[in-house]
């Protein structure tokens, strides 16, 4: 029982990490950015091949973070920014953001081949045993960043003068950009951000993946279902949703069988999509939501009959 | 009227003809078809399965603004039902026709009831999820034939007598891309099209009109869903079906398709899926770097060409005619411009609204609204305990400071909310938990403070949209629309009955032709009242009709609420301008912090001490 914990906790970290590159963007920019997943894939690709190369692993680490960063970045100034200033409520993004998908994926295959290749060991080759179950330094190091990500994204949101900027303007950017706040500026420290993170995800998951250019695919998939699960709107309700679906996922995976984690997540999110369509930690309490959610439901019901 | 027809019979005219041509020749390239290569076929095929899809997708997305990531998995829904049903049941493929088209438009139907209730971006969210959960069964069950995948059902050959035909498969998916073709223009030229434009760019208006807004969202939803199973139908015959012809990058790739071609045209989606099918068939290089190029069009087309090919063709055409014409666009935009100020049609104020109803007792009730309370949050109460009974026949003003809970007010009596407390009766009738296009049914209609139509569309159009409810079975009909003959005659009626009441507020016929984004303030204002008023409504609520008007623009409102009293019209005006409310209202209920401070005539309310201090501030 610990161990399903322990090891959904810490791929649920991972998926909550994808998740959370996926709401600090739509945060700001009200734009879900379907290449998410691929700058995870950056990450992965790059630390790999850098490191094959023979470059230290702190070294190629740096290089993979910095890349998908940098990526980020560059989606919002060629795929994201244009769209949104000819249609700020049309869905074009959606189209263009899986456009730069598919190109980063497909460029991926032709310079490193499709198929997988091997990833530093980091800190994969350390067991730590607590209670009868066993946890790499690895996984632990997953949870460790998992946390200091949300709390340190909660402090900057509430506590400075930048991140109560970045609320105002997730809830009206004319408004925002009226009493001065700089949009362009935000929207690219979002865009950084969620470069950043879902470059974590990688790096943290490489070990055990390896590298593989349609990582990007599967970890995107999987880190937009915890989002939905978590709930969209709030970055720590993402992260909510990812360590949620890891832990129900890995127990799946060990009570019902072992193929059951290819379906299970999707059984989970539409669940909650019935259930709470705003997502389990949307408003904080998630018993209170799903308790309302029910009641508003049969109370419909009953409207209808 | 007969100069209307005459003007409009030999275009009709042209139309059909064209119709009829446009129909032979698609009938003969289908048989050009199913005589051609392997090669030639399996391309146009896949291309024209594919513009079932884009089609289908193209009016929820484009007409209807439902952004539908589903279609992948509907379609996967009528490939496998159709395989699946005959190879394991040995059921009939043309009774699975109908089954496999109803089927998957009940999943859309319910898919939409359960996504609808949130918003545009969860709706986009919800199908796509659905089209990964529909491949996720498809791969992990192995009666699908898993990763696989499944051969599909033989579709059975001409009799012999037929066989000069060629390939009944080429004619089976032909056909049933002209049903889709069909169906798809038939609605786009239905006054249906202005409705569903509404819905997508002026939810509020829609349902002013009468129009069930949510009803419709999932119905269109429920439609496009069937076509998507349909042409899962026609793929079932093509080979082998497994699920990666079906994921979620299929839903995204249909979406493109919509796109590249031209969202929201005619021939767009059409030459969006010839082209993205044909592209990795025509450009056979490496299968990567196929892939890197095709991600750089989408990415290119979104952000440089957001109105995808038939927009360009669309701009082309304009500049070619402007170069070919100079003289005649340059008197066009110069009669554009001579017409500020509103060059206004002589009024005909007995014809403004031109109502059947006897002329009922002055002294008879229309509207009352009994002991409202309301509060947008707990706590704070917007309206708190009023009461306001508006006699019929009567003009009667709602006046108060900003924040008194005019605007609550007329939207809990339209419907756009209800009280938590207190009842509204209209015609003796309780309709405070009504929503509101059942009250625009009853007779109650409104307009909005500032107006919000369809910006693409002409002011004729919009105000069209106002007779929905008036003509019976518009939504029903819409698909064969053009074939039927009384179907027609309600088109010309739409439109003649448009142009009246255009012309009954002052419009001349020139702004009838005029798209709404390329008109003045005034004018926009003055198609809203028209559209409230051409259903003949008992009760009409006008929410600060004058706001942003001139003054010849006030003069003319005056004018036309003077004769919607002579036709016997009950109205509610909430207004700010206190000279126009005491000159035109029979009665005037004063409102101030949420509570009631005097309801009376006109004169007396004027007089009211409380009334001076808290309003009129003298």
């Amino acid at each position: 029982m610990l161990q399903v914990l322990l090891s959904g906790l810490s791929i649920g970290a991972v998926y909550g990490l994808v998740a959370m590159a996926f709401a600090v963007v739509f945060y700001v920019t009200r734009v879900i950015n379907f290449a998410t997943g691929q700058l995870l894939m950056v990450a992965i690709m790059l630390t790999a091949g850098l490191s094959k190369a023979g470059l230290p692993d702190w070294l190629s680490i740096s290089v993979g973070l910095t890349a998908s960063t940098a990526a980020g970045v560059v989606i919002y100034f060629v795929a994201v920014r244009p769209v949104l200033r000819f249609d700020r409520f049309s869905f074009a993004w959606l189209v263009s953001t899986l456009g730069v998908a598919i190109v980063l994926q497909s460029a991926a295959a032709i310079i490193y081949g499709p198929t997988s290749q091997g990833f530093p060991k980091l800190l994969n080759r350390d067991n730590l045993v607590i209670g009868g179950a066993s946890i790499t330094l690895q996984e632990l190091l997953a949870i460790i960043v998992a946390v200091v990500a949300v709390v340190g994204f909660e402090i900057f949101r509430r506590r400075t003068l930048f991140g109560k900027v970045g609320m105002a303007i997730s809830s009206d950017p004319e408004m925002a950009s009226a009493i001065g706040a700089r949009v362009t500026a935000y929207a690219v420290a979002a865009f950084a951000i969620g470069g950043l993170l879902a470059g974590a995800a990688g790096v943290l998951i490489g070990p055990i993946t390896y590298a593989n250019p349609y990582l990007g695919d599967t970890y995107g998939i999987t880190g937009f279902v915890a989002l939905m699960i978590g709930g969209i709107e709030r970055p720590a309700a993402a992260m909510g949703g990812g360590l949620v679906l890891g832990v129900l996922s890995v127990g799946a995976n060990t009570f019902i069988g072992s193929q059951a984690s290819d379906w299970f997540p999707f059984v989970v999110v539409v669940v909650v999509l019935l259930l709470a369509p705003h997502g389990l930690f949307a408003s904080g309490d998630a018993l209170k939501r799903l308790a309302s959610g029910i009641g508003r439901r049969t109370a419909t019901l009953k409207g209808a009959n | 009227m007969s100069t209307f027809l005459a003007r409009q019979s030999p275009r009709s005219r042209r139309v059909t003809i064209g119709m009829v041509v446009l129909l032979v020749a698609y009938l003969a390239s289908t048989f050009g078809v199913a005589n051609g290569s392997y090669g030639t076929q399996s391309l146009v095929l896949v291309a024209a399965i594919f513009a079932i899809l884009a089609l289908s997708l193209d009016l929820v997305a484009g007409v209807t603004g439902l952004y539908s990531l589903g279609h992948a998995g509907l379609f996967a829904l009528g490939a496998y039902s159709t395989t699946l049903l005959n190879s394991k049941f040995g059921w009939n493929l043309f009774l699975l026709l109908p089954l496999s088209i109803a089927g998957v438009g009940i999943v859309g139907l319910v898919l939409g009831f359960l996504s609808l209730r949130v918003s545009g971006l969860y709706f986009a969210i919800t199908t796509f999820i659905f089209t990964l959960v529909v491949v996720v069964l498809l791969s992990d069950f192995s009666f699908t034939g898993g990763l696989q995948g499944i051969a599909g059902p033989v579709f059975p050959d001409f009799p012999p007598g037929l066989a000069f035909l060629g390939s009944s498969v080429a004619w089976c998916v032909g056909l049933s891309l002209l049903v889709t073709i069909v169906i798809i223009w038939s609605i786009r030229s239905s006054p249906l099209y202005p409705v569903l434009l509404a819905i997508r760019d002026a939810e509020p208006f829609a349902a002013a009109a009468g129009v069930r807004t949510s009803v419709m969202k999932v119905g269109i939803f429920g439609l496009s869903a069937s076509l998507a199973g349909l042409a899962g139908w026609a793929f079932s015959f093509l080979g082998f079906i497994s699920p990666g012809q079906f994921s979620w990058t299929v839903s995204v790739n249909i979406l493109v398709m919509v796109i590249l071609g031209g969202i929201n045209t005619r021939l767009g989606p059409i030459i969006g899926a010839a082209f993205v099918s044909a592209f990795p068939v025509v450009v056979s290089i490496d299968p990567f770097l196929q892939e890197v190029i095709f991600g750089l069009i989408f990415v290119v087309v979104i952000v440089f060409f957001p109105q995808g090919f038939m927009g360009l063709v669309g701009s082309l055409a304009r500049r070619i005619r402007a170069r070919f014409r100079p003289t005649a666009v340059v008197v066009e935009a110069v009669e554009d411009d001579a017409s500020t100020p509103i060059a206004y049609a002589h009024l005909a104020p007995q014809e403004a609204v031109s109502t059947t109803r006897a002329l009922p007792a002055v002294d008879e009730v229309a509207l009352a609204a009994k002991n409202i309370v309301f509060g947008y949050n707990r706590g704070v109460l917007a309206l708190n305990n009023v009461d306001m009974v508006v006699k019929r026949g009567n003009i009667h003003g709602l006046i108060g400071p900003n924040g008194s809970g005019k605007s609550t007010l007329v939207n809990l009596m339209s419907g756009r909310m209800s009280p938590n407390s207190g009842t509204i009766t209209a015609d003796g009738v309780r309709i405070e938990r009504l929503r509101a296009p059942a009250r625009a049914r009853r007779g109650v209609m409104r307009t909005f403070q500032s107006a919000v139509l369809v910006r693409e569309l002409t002011a004729q159009e919009n105000v069209g949209i106002g007779l929905y409810s008036r003509f019976p079975g518009i939504a029903a009909r819409s698909p064969i629309w053009p074939l039927l003959m009384g179907a027609r005659r309600d088109s010309r009626a739409i439109a003649q009955k448009s142009i009246a009441a255009l012309t009954s507020v002052g419009l001349s016929s020139g702004w009838a032709t005029t798209r709404v984004a390329d008109v003045p303030h005034g004018v926009e204002q003055l198609t809203q009242l028209a559209a409230a008023c051409i259903a003949e409504p008992s009760i009409l609520i006008l929410d600060e009709p004058l706001a942003g008007l001139s003054s010849g623009e006030v003069e003319q409102v005056s004018e036309i609420l003077r004769g919607l009293k002579r036709a016997g019209v009950t109205v509610i005006v909430v207004e700010h301008q206190t000279r126009f409310i005491f000159e035109m209202c029979d009665e005037v209920t004063v409102l101030a912090a949420g509570e009631l401070v005097t309801t009376g005539t006109a004169a007396d309310v004027r007089a009211n001490e409380r009334v001076r201090e808290v309003y009129l501030g003298q």
